[in-house]
C-alpha cells in the first residue's frame, strides 16, 4: 500500500473489510469464551448433567397436586396439633401457643413485666398470712405454676369488677352472670352487692363496719353503699347488724357514726352513745382504719362491731373519755380480716382525728 | 498477518517507531475504531445480537453437546477452563452459521462507514 492512499479520514475497502472481520472474530471468540465459562461453572457446581437425570429420581420431585397438600407434598397445618415440651417448666404446650407461653414462662417480653408488676402490687395490698406472700413470690417467678395461675386468675378477676370485660359478660348473659361475678368477688370487691350468707362472722363484721349492709328484700343482698347511704335508714342498719352479728354486736350502727376508729365499742351503752354522737365523716376513713386496726383485736374478744368506714356521723363532740379509752384498745387490733385490699385501706385509718377531736 | 487487536489492547502502548508507518498507522486506526466501538456502546449491542442469534440457530446447544463429550472424555472432576477453551473455541468458530456471520459483518461495516472519519 502506498502511503498516499492512506488518508487520515479513511481506509480503503480492504482495510475496512479486514478490520470488520477482525471485529467479528473478536465477537465470536467472546461468545465462545462465555459458553466455556458457563459450562465450566455448571460442571463444578454439579448441575451440568442435571437434564440427564433418570426418570426414577425425577418422580421423587414431581409436582404434587393433591388437595390439602402443597406442591412438595407437605401438609399445611401439620404442626398445629403437635405439642411441645417447654424447656423451662417442662409442661406440654400446644404448638400454636408455645411462643406466648415461652414469653411468659421465661419472664421476657412486654407483657410479662406488666403481669409481674401487677402481681407485686396485689400481693402488697393483701395482708394475708405468710404463705400467701410466698405464693406471691412464686407467682412472680413462674407465672405458669398451676396453683399460682388459679390464684392469679382469681386476683385478676377480683381486681376490677367494673372492667369492660366483665360488664360485657354481664351484658351477654343479661345479668345472670352478675350474680356469679358478685358472689366470686364479694371478698375482694366492695362495690357489688353481697350475699351475706356466705360470709364468716369476721368478714361480716368488717363489712358492716364500713358498709351500709342493709339486706335488700328482693335481692337478699347486703347494700354495699356507705354507712350513710340514703336508701336505708339507720334503723335498718341496726336491724341488719343485730340479725347478722347477734344482739351483742349491736354497738355501732345507729345513725351515722362517722369514722370507724371511734367505732370501737365497748359493751358500754353510754360509750356507744358517745360513739354515735361523735362526729365523723367518711373522709376520715384512713385514720379510721388505723383505729379500726386497733379495734380489731379488741373486737375479737368483745364481738363489737367494727365500723371501718362508718360514716356514722354522730355528734362528734360527745365522744369524750370513753372514746379515748376505747381507742386505746383499738390500737391493739388492726383489722383482722383485712386481707382484702379495700379493707386494708380502711384499716389504715387511724383514729388520730378522733383523738384530736377528743382532745 | 495483521495484528489481532483485542479490545483490551487498545490501551496498550503502541509499538515503537522502528516499525513501519503503515503498521503504526494501521494500529492507530484500529485502536481508534475499537475505542469508538466501545465508547458508543456498539460493541455491547453487537455482542448481544450475536449471542441471541447463536442461541436462536441452535449453535449453543450444538456446542454444549460437544462440551459434554469433552467432559466425559476428560472426566467430570478434572475439567479445567483451559481444556474447555482449547476444545471449544475452534469448533465454535467453525460452527457459526453463515447467515449470522453475514448479518454481523453487515452491521460492523455500517458502523465503520458511519464512524470511520477520525
Amino acid at each position: 500500500m502506498k502511503m498516499e492512499e492512506m488518508s487520515v479520514s479513511g481506509l480503503d475497502n480492504t482495510k475496512l473489510e479486514a478490520v470488520a472481520h477482525e471485529i467479528y472474530s473478536d465477537l465470536v471468540e467472546d461468545a465462545c469464551l462465555g459458553l466455556c465459562f458457563e459450562v465450566h461453572r455448571a460442571v463444578k457446581q454439579g448441575y451440568f448433567f442435571l437434564d440427564e437425570t433418570d426418570i426414577e429420581s425425577m418422580k421423587d420431585f414431581e409436582i404434587v397436586d393433591q388437595p390439602g397438600v402443597d406442591i412438595f407434598g407437605q401438609v399445611y397445618n401439620q404442626w398445629k396439633n403437635k405439642e411441645c415440651v417447654c424447656p423451662n417448666c417442662s409442661r406440654s404446650i400446644a404448638a400454636s401457643r408455645f411462643a406466648p407461653h415461652l414469653e411468659k414462662c421465661l419472664g421476657m417480653g412486654r407483657n410479662s413485666s406488666r403481669i409481674a408488676n401487677r402481681r407485686i402490687a396485689s400481693s402488697n395490698n393483701v395482708n394475708k398470712s405468710e404463705s400467701d406472700q410466698e405464693d406471691n413470690d412464686d407467682l412472680n417467678d413462674n407465672d405458669w405454676s398451676y396453683g399460682s395461675e388459679k390464684r392469679a386468675k382469681k386476683r385478676k378477676s377480683d381486681k376490677n369488677p367494673n372492667s369492660p370485660r366483665r360488664s360485657k359478660s354481664l351484658k351477654h348473659k343479661n345479668g345472670e352472670l352478675s350474680s356469679n361475678v358478685n358472689a366470686d368477688s364479694f371478698k375482694y370487691n366492695y362495690n357489688s352487692s353481697i350475699y351475706y350468707e356466705s360470709l364468716g362472722p369476721d368478714e361480716l363484721r368488717s363489712l358492716l363496719t364500713t358498709q351500709c349492709g342493709v339486706i335488700s328484700e328482693h335481692t337478699k343482698r347486703m347494700c354495699t353503699r356507705s354507712l350513710r347511704c340514703p336508701q336505708h335508714t339507720d334503723e335498718q342498719r341496726k336491724t341488719v347488724r343485730s340479725l347478722l352479728l347477734g344482739p351483742s354486736a349491736l354497738t355501732l350502727p345507729e345513725g351515722d357514726t362517722a369514722v370507724d376508729n371511734d367505732s370501737y365499742e365497748t359493751n358500754d351503752g353510754s360509750v356507744l352513745m358517745s360513739h354515735l354522737h361523735w362526729d365523723g365523716s367518711s373522709d376520715i376513713s384512713p385514720s379510721d382504719s388505723g383505729s379500726s386496726k386497733a379495734s380489731t383485736n379488741n373486737s375479737e374478744s368483745k364481738k363489737p362491731k367494727k365500723k371501718k368506714k362508718s360514716s356514722l356521723s354522730t355528734g362528734g363532740g360527745g365522744y369524750g373519755e370513753g372514746g379515748s379509752g376505747g381507742f386505746s384498745s383499738f390500737q391493739g387490733g388492726a383489722l383482722g380480716p383485712s386481707n382484702r385490699k379495700k379493707k386494708t385501706k380502711i384499716s389504715t385509718a387511724p383514729p388520730t382525728s378522733v383523738y384530736n377531736e377528743l382532745n | 498477518m495483521p495484528f489481532k487487536i483485542n479490545s483490551l489492547t487498545c490501551f496498550l502502548p503502541m509499538p515503537s517507531r522502528a516499525k513501519t508507518n503503515n503498521m503504526s498507522k494501521d494500529l492507530q486506526m484500529r485502536a481508534a475504531i475499537n475505542q469508538k466501538l466501545i465508547e458508543m456502546g456498539e460493541r455491547e449491542r453487537l455482542k448481544e445480537l450475536l449471542r441471541a442469534k447463536l442461541i436462536e440457530c441452535g449453535w449453543k446447544d450444538q456446542l454444549k453437546a460437544h462440551c459434554k463429550d469433552v467432559i466425559r472424555e476428560k472426566g467430570l472432576e478434572h475439567v479445567t477452563v483451559e481444556d474447555l477453551v482449547a476444545e471449544i473455541t475452534p469448533k465454535g468458530r467453525a460452527l457459526v452459521p453463515d447467515s449470522v456471520k453475514k448479518e454481523l459483518l453487515q452491521r460492523i461495516r455500517a458502523f465503520l462507514a458511519q464512524h470511520s472519519t477520525l
